[in-house]
């Protein structure tokens, strides 16, 4: 009861927001070539479901996104660990990253097309080089903000080099690692989606930019709300997971 | 000045490498230019102008996109974190519209605008407003009470409570936001033009690549980095005390 | 004294076996400051409980970090049961004032009195007993599945006092360990400590800035200057054991023990 009530108000407001996009296509205000109605969006969104069209795209959307971060985060965290814990490595290759950080993600697309073609590999190689910058400078003040205390009773306990980054290092820069993964999740979503509209390959985004050339709106909102809900799902999921993980951490209320 | 030559050491000497494996001929690829070749043609595409035109172009959309992001973005910030019923009330539908990366908007904005500056700015300020709208209405929320009791006091109606009352005390943070945004405008811009607009810096990196200028392609991503490198800079000169954030969006 | 006499270093001169000796040890932390300790020279005796006390920036820290092998000195020399004192080593445990910062936030307490057993107590059944012993005596039983963050002062000091005990050492080194404590634990957690002491017959070197804490505590309290470190004092205190909070305190001679150091401390 209490989680009805609570729930009321934003759907009555998401209501009333489809309810105006209803009546404003529905008396043509605007072309239904940029508007159609949220009954035609939400029905091609529906048939897919329904004949089961929409998950091949949302499947290689997803696949290639989940590929490059993966492999973004474990490159990040390794390069993380080795700048964020040794100064002689921060100091020879941070300068270099301060300057390729802002750089657009992007703007490797034309080089990874050089280098690997239209192919898959470009995608997966441009979503790594876009997400791997979260994690790798959450990473590097991570690990180098790994307290000197605990450093200290590491020696004094005689800890290895190894037993040092499992069981001190590591954990201690989890918070800022998750987090990391989690800006870069929603990087890689982007360039996924980029990528397939730059590339061709098959997947959500070139469904949304084949969808507008040829003026099927329906199915581009479709897209659009398909997007969304990944992010949506995707971004709790990595909460719900860091939530379990970080349990360690005071509650904030 | 040891830490300068210390940061220096890894691009010289990659660099290096790079020059001398591609002159003396055992690293030879077509993708492949090397380091002088890509510094004329740099010096190059900044003589005949070509190079300052696309970043004028791609400056122009990212700051019209900032500007009106921002816009949207303090007026929403600012309802919601004025009205916590309307927070509570539009906030997740906010929360999912904001899941929908920017990027994606583009063939929206595409069949509405066509090609050209309008729909650049449109993804630009779709990107920029969630940064401004979410440090606005944090700010906002955080405006000292007392302030708006005196508001209360004097009758003030929104619009002049909003000018007079809420924006000055909150604007500190939501500069802050639009800093973040400023970062977010860059890299939105020339991503648009990397995908389907026909104009910028990034059009011109595509064009390099498809006329196999590979010289010239390089020699633009580091104009591209270099950019980003001084807009950073300048950002942190102005001091963000927010940190690391405001990537992709 | 050299090295090679050590072997006759490991009896002091009262016959006593001795712990830790220090002879004419210095140290400076940059090569042109000022040194933080100048000509420290003393014996911690097998056993003994020994209190350093002195006014804040007297360098008692850095003694302690010393004898734990976490710095050298920078002249003279450092040993313990009679070879030089070149590294931290699990033999000396130290007890450091900030709790906080010594435990581990991520493992509970049983996890974070298990850290030191990880490596000599293979075999978990084994190691689980062991820490649930450890964590039982310093009454932490009811806590042993908390969080440091979820804990109070009192009792994250005691889980760092276990993970202490656990790994055994033969000399514990404590930095002013109650000192960010309030009253009344501080008196809880010196009386199971002076337990804890007898009952292990552990070397102890206690740190604090407070005067009768180094006295109802100590069996000898030395007494340090500053700028730069140097010993003011050495005097045995000849109170009885089992101390108590009230009698001991009402003692006389703990409070000419008090009055003495008073002058002192306040002298310089």
């Amino acid at each position: 009861m209490k989680l009805i009530l609570r729930l009321a108000p934003p759907l009555a407001f998401a209501a009333a927001l489809l309810a105006i996009w209803f009546v404003v296509a529905e008396l043509r205000l605007v072309s239904p070539v940029f508007l159609p109605s949220p009954g035609r969006a939400f029905g091609d969104l529906a048939a897919r479901f329904a004949d089961g069209s929409i998950w091949e795209p949302v499947g290689a959307t997803v696949q290639r996104m989940i590929l490059g971060w993966f492999l973004a985060s474990l490159a990040g965290v390794a390069l993380g660990a080795m700048i964020g814990l040794t100064p002689l490595a921060r100091d020879l290759i941070e300068p270099t990253l301060e300057f390729l950080r802002p750089l657009p993600a992007s703007a490797m697309i034309p080089v990874a097309i050089l280098f690997f073609g239209l192919s898959e590999n470009m995608a997966v190689s441009v979503i790594a080089f876009g997400s791997i910058w979260p994690v790798l400078m959450s990473s590097i003040f991570g690990f180098g903000a790994v307290r000197v205390r605990l450093q200290e009773v590491a020696a004094l306990l005689g800890l290895s080099r190894a037993e040092f980054l499992a069981k001190i290092a590591i954990p201690s820069a989890m918070p800022d690692i998750l987090a990391g993964m989690r800006s870069g999740l929603a990087v890689s979503l982007i360039l996924a989606v980029v990528t397939e509209m730059q590339a061709s390959l098959p997947g959500l985004g070139r469904d949304i930019f084949l969808a507008q050339r040829s003026f099927r709106s329906g199915e581009l909102y479709a897209g659009l709300v398909m997007l969304g809900l990944i992010g949506v799902i995707i971004n709790h999921g990595l909460q719900i997971a860091e939530n379990r993980l970080l349990r360690w951490r005071p509650q904030r209320s | 000045m040891n830490r300068l030559a210390r940061g220096a050491l890894m691009p010289v000497l990659f660099l290096s490498f790079w020059e001398i494996a591609a002159k003396s001929g055992w690293l030879v690829y077509e993708s492949l230019s090397w380091p002088s070749a890509i510094f004329l043609a740099g010096m190059g595409a900044l003589a005949d102008g070509s190079i300052l035109l696309s970043t004028w172009q791609t400056c122009q959309a990212a700051l019209l996109g900032l500007f009106i992001g921002s816009c949207i973005g303090i007026l929403l910030g600012a309802i919601l974190g004025l009205w916590a019923p309307v927070a509570r009330m539009a906030g997740p539908t906010f929360d999912a519209l904001r899941a929908i990366p920017s990027i994606a908007l583009m063939p929206l904005f595409l069949l509405m605008f066509g090609w050209g500056l309008s729909m650049e700015a449109a993804v630009v300020a779709y990107a920029c407003t969630w940064p401004v709208l979410i440090a606005t209405w944090a700010a906002v929320r955080g405006v000292e009470p007392r302030l708006l009791e005196v508001a209360d006091v004097l009758e003030m109606r929104f619009g002049e409570r909003l000018r007079k009352i809420v924006l000055p005390a909150a604007l500190v943070r939501i500069n802050v936001g639009v800093r973040i945004a400023l970062g977010v405008a860059l890299v939105v811009a020339v991503t648009v033009e990397i995908a389907v607009n026909p104009r910028g810096l990034g059009y011109s990196l595509v064009l390099a690549q498809q006329s196999l200028k590979a010289d010239l392609m390089y020699a633009q991503i580091l104009w591209l980095a270099l950019i980003g490198y001084l807009l950073n800079a300048a950002l942190k000169t102005i001091e963000a005390p927010g940190g690391g954030a405001g990537r992709g969006a | 004294m050299t090295l090679a006499s050590t072997k006759g270093d490991r009896h002091g001169a009262d016959g006593a076996p001795v712990a830790v000796s220090l002879r004419k040890v210095g140290v400076t932390y940059s090569p042109i400051g000022r040194p933080v300790l100048e000509d420290i020279s003393f014996d911690v005796r097998e056993g003994e409980f020994l209190s350093i006390v002195g006014p804040s920036g007297c360098g008692k820290t850095t003694l302690l970090r010393m004898l734990a092998g976490l710095l050298r000195p920078t002249t003279g020399d450092a040993l313990f049961n009679g070879a030089p004192i070149i590294g931290p080593s699990r033999e000396r445990a130290i007890v450091f004032q900030d709790y906080t910062n010594a435990l581990l936030p991520w493992r509970t307490v049983s996890g974070n009195v298990a850290l030191a057993l990880e490596k000599t107590v293979p075999v978990k059944a084994e190691r689980d007993a062991k820490v649930a012993a450890l964590v039982a005596k310093m009454g932490l039983a009811h806590a042993a599945d908390r969080f440091p963050t979820q804990l109070s002062g009192g009792m994250q000091q005691r889980v760092q006092i276990a993970r202490c005990l656990s790994q055994e050492p033969r000399i514990m080194l404590m930095d002013e360990p109650f000192g960010a404590l309030d009253a009344m634990t501080r008196q809880t957690l010196q009386d199971e400590l002076l337990a804890l002491a007898a009952e292990r017959r552990t070397t102890t070197v206690f740190i604090t800035h407070d005067l009768e804490e180094a006295i109802y505590l100590g069996d000898r309290v030395t007494v340090l200057s500053a700028n730069p470190g140097r010993i003011a004092e050495v005097i045995e205190v000849d109170l009885p054991r089992p101390r108590n909070q009230l009698t001991t305190r009402e003692d006389p001679r703990f409070l000419a023990h008090r009055h003495h150091l008073f002058g002192l401390l306040q002298g310089h």
